[in-house]
């Protein structure tokens, strides 16, 4: 009776043997590794196109910088002017965008790791317990895999902003509106990952 | 707990993962539409450069396809709750064909996005062809508003 119905759904029966605790870590595994891959993945993109472009035109890496106000361009001008200036060194506003879809893997991963709570050995197979652990798996790989393809579209849409910035600066801006629509992918993920993993609500332990 | 397996334990398993799906691979279609379009907008500002603010528009249509998938993976988690309601195995698949059928839908919808909006924004540089493409983008987006509003009226029939 009982032993018929746990055979009619083999995955079932394979799933409830795996604990809950090895979904939740890899769960929180992907949301922090892929998330970083996705992050460097459009750097990389970004920077290959933004230091080659710069070859013609090197005012593109300081163009690139946290902001354009007047006192920001002065005082860049005047360092640029330097040889081997730390201008050249900083970090190019589109990589800035990038560099937040890994932050927000972080920033997940840590609220993840927060949800897990410890549960005597007896409940672990408990169905309350391995809901917990399923919902810190999806959301896990929500937030990784979103951030994926968030970092990767902004690292395709950084190199084109930075190659049309080379050819004609008044585009920077406008290109970089197209990016603030790309880095809302990112952020989507983060909000879904973390209203599901308000479900891992873990039982009770019983006296 | 043998002797009352009943394979519901394992139900929100797919109801999450069909959450997953949902916003994973419209994402990845949202992705694919403004980088692809936005290359073309990029490529063609450079000669046009007072057509770009115009050019948004295949952007745009694909950064709504995320929204669609953020809206259909919290209605799917929030429904996941064995406490108010038991959450059968019947549920659990539902979620996760309708979560798989939103992103999908999404996935290629981005897609076809992504390659219109390109096209698109590249022969508006050359000819004023702005409704055209614009239509083309519209009906796209379109297919997957349909397949959201499907899915919105199924789900209270679980």
């Amino acid at each position: 009776m009982a032993a018929t119905l746990g055979d009619s759904s083999s995955w079932s029966t394979a799933l409830v043997k795996i604990s809950p605790y090895t979904f939740s870590a890899v769960g929180i595994a992907i949301a922090i590794g892929v998330s970083v891959l996705g992050a460097a993945w459009g750097i990389y993109i970004t920077g290959s196109s933004l230091i080659g472009a710069a070859i013609k035109a090197p005012r593109i890496t300081s163009k690139n910088l946290i902001s354009e106000t007047a006192p920001t361009r002065e005082v860049l001008s005047t360092l640029s002017q330097r040889p081997h200036s730390f201008v050249q060194q900083k970090v190019p506003h589109i990589v800035i965008f990038c560099e937040a879809v890994a932050i927000y893997g972080v920033i997940v991963a840590i609220i993840l790791q927060t949800k897990l709570e410890s549960v005597p050995s007896s409940q672990i197979y408990e169905p309350e317990t391995l809901r917990a652990g399923y919902a810190i798996f999806a959301s896990g790989i929500i937030v990784g895999f979103a951030n994926l393809v968030c970092g990767l579209c902004v690292g395709i849409i950084g190199s084109s902003c930075a190659l049309s910035d080379a050819q004609n600066s008044s585009l920077f801006v406008k290109i970089l509106v197209i990016e603030i629509f790309g880095s809302a992918l990112g952020l989507f993920g983060v909000i879904v990952g973390i209203i599901m993993s308000a479900q891992a609500t873990w039982p009770a332990k019983s006296v | 707990m043998a002797s009352t397996f009943s394979g519901d334990e394992t139900a929100p398993f797919f109801g999450f993962l069909g959450a997953a799906a949902a916003l994973v691979f419209s994402c990845m279609g949202a992705a694919y539409g403004t980088a692809k379009s936005g290359v073309g907008v990029a490529s063609m500002g450079v000669m046009r450069p007072e057509l770009v603010m115009k050019s948004i528009v295949p952007v745009v249509m694909a950064g709504v396809l995320g929204i669609y998938g953020l809206i259909i993976a919290v209605i799917i988690s929030t429904g996941i709750n064995p406490k108010a309601k038991s959450y059968y195995l019947f549920d659990g698949y539902a979620h996760l064909s309708s979560g798989l059928a939103c992103g999908l839908a999404g996935l290629s919808a981005g897609m076809a996005i992504g390659i219109v909006g390109d096209a698109g924004v590249r022969a508006n540089a050359q000819i004023e062809l702005l409704l055209g493409y614009l239509r083309t983008t519209i009906c796209v987006g379109r297919k997957d508003d349909c397949i959201l509003r499907i899915i919105i009226v199924f789900y209270p029939l679980n």
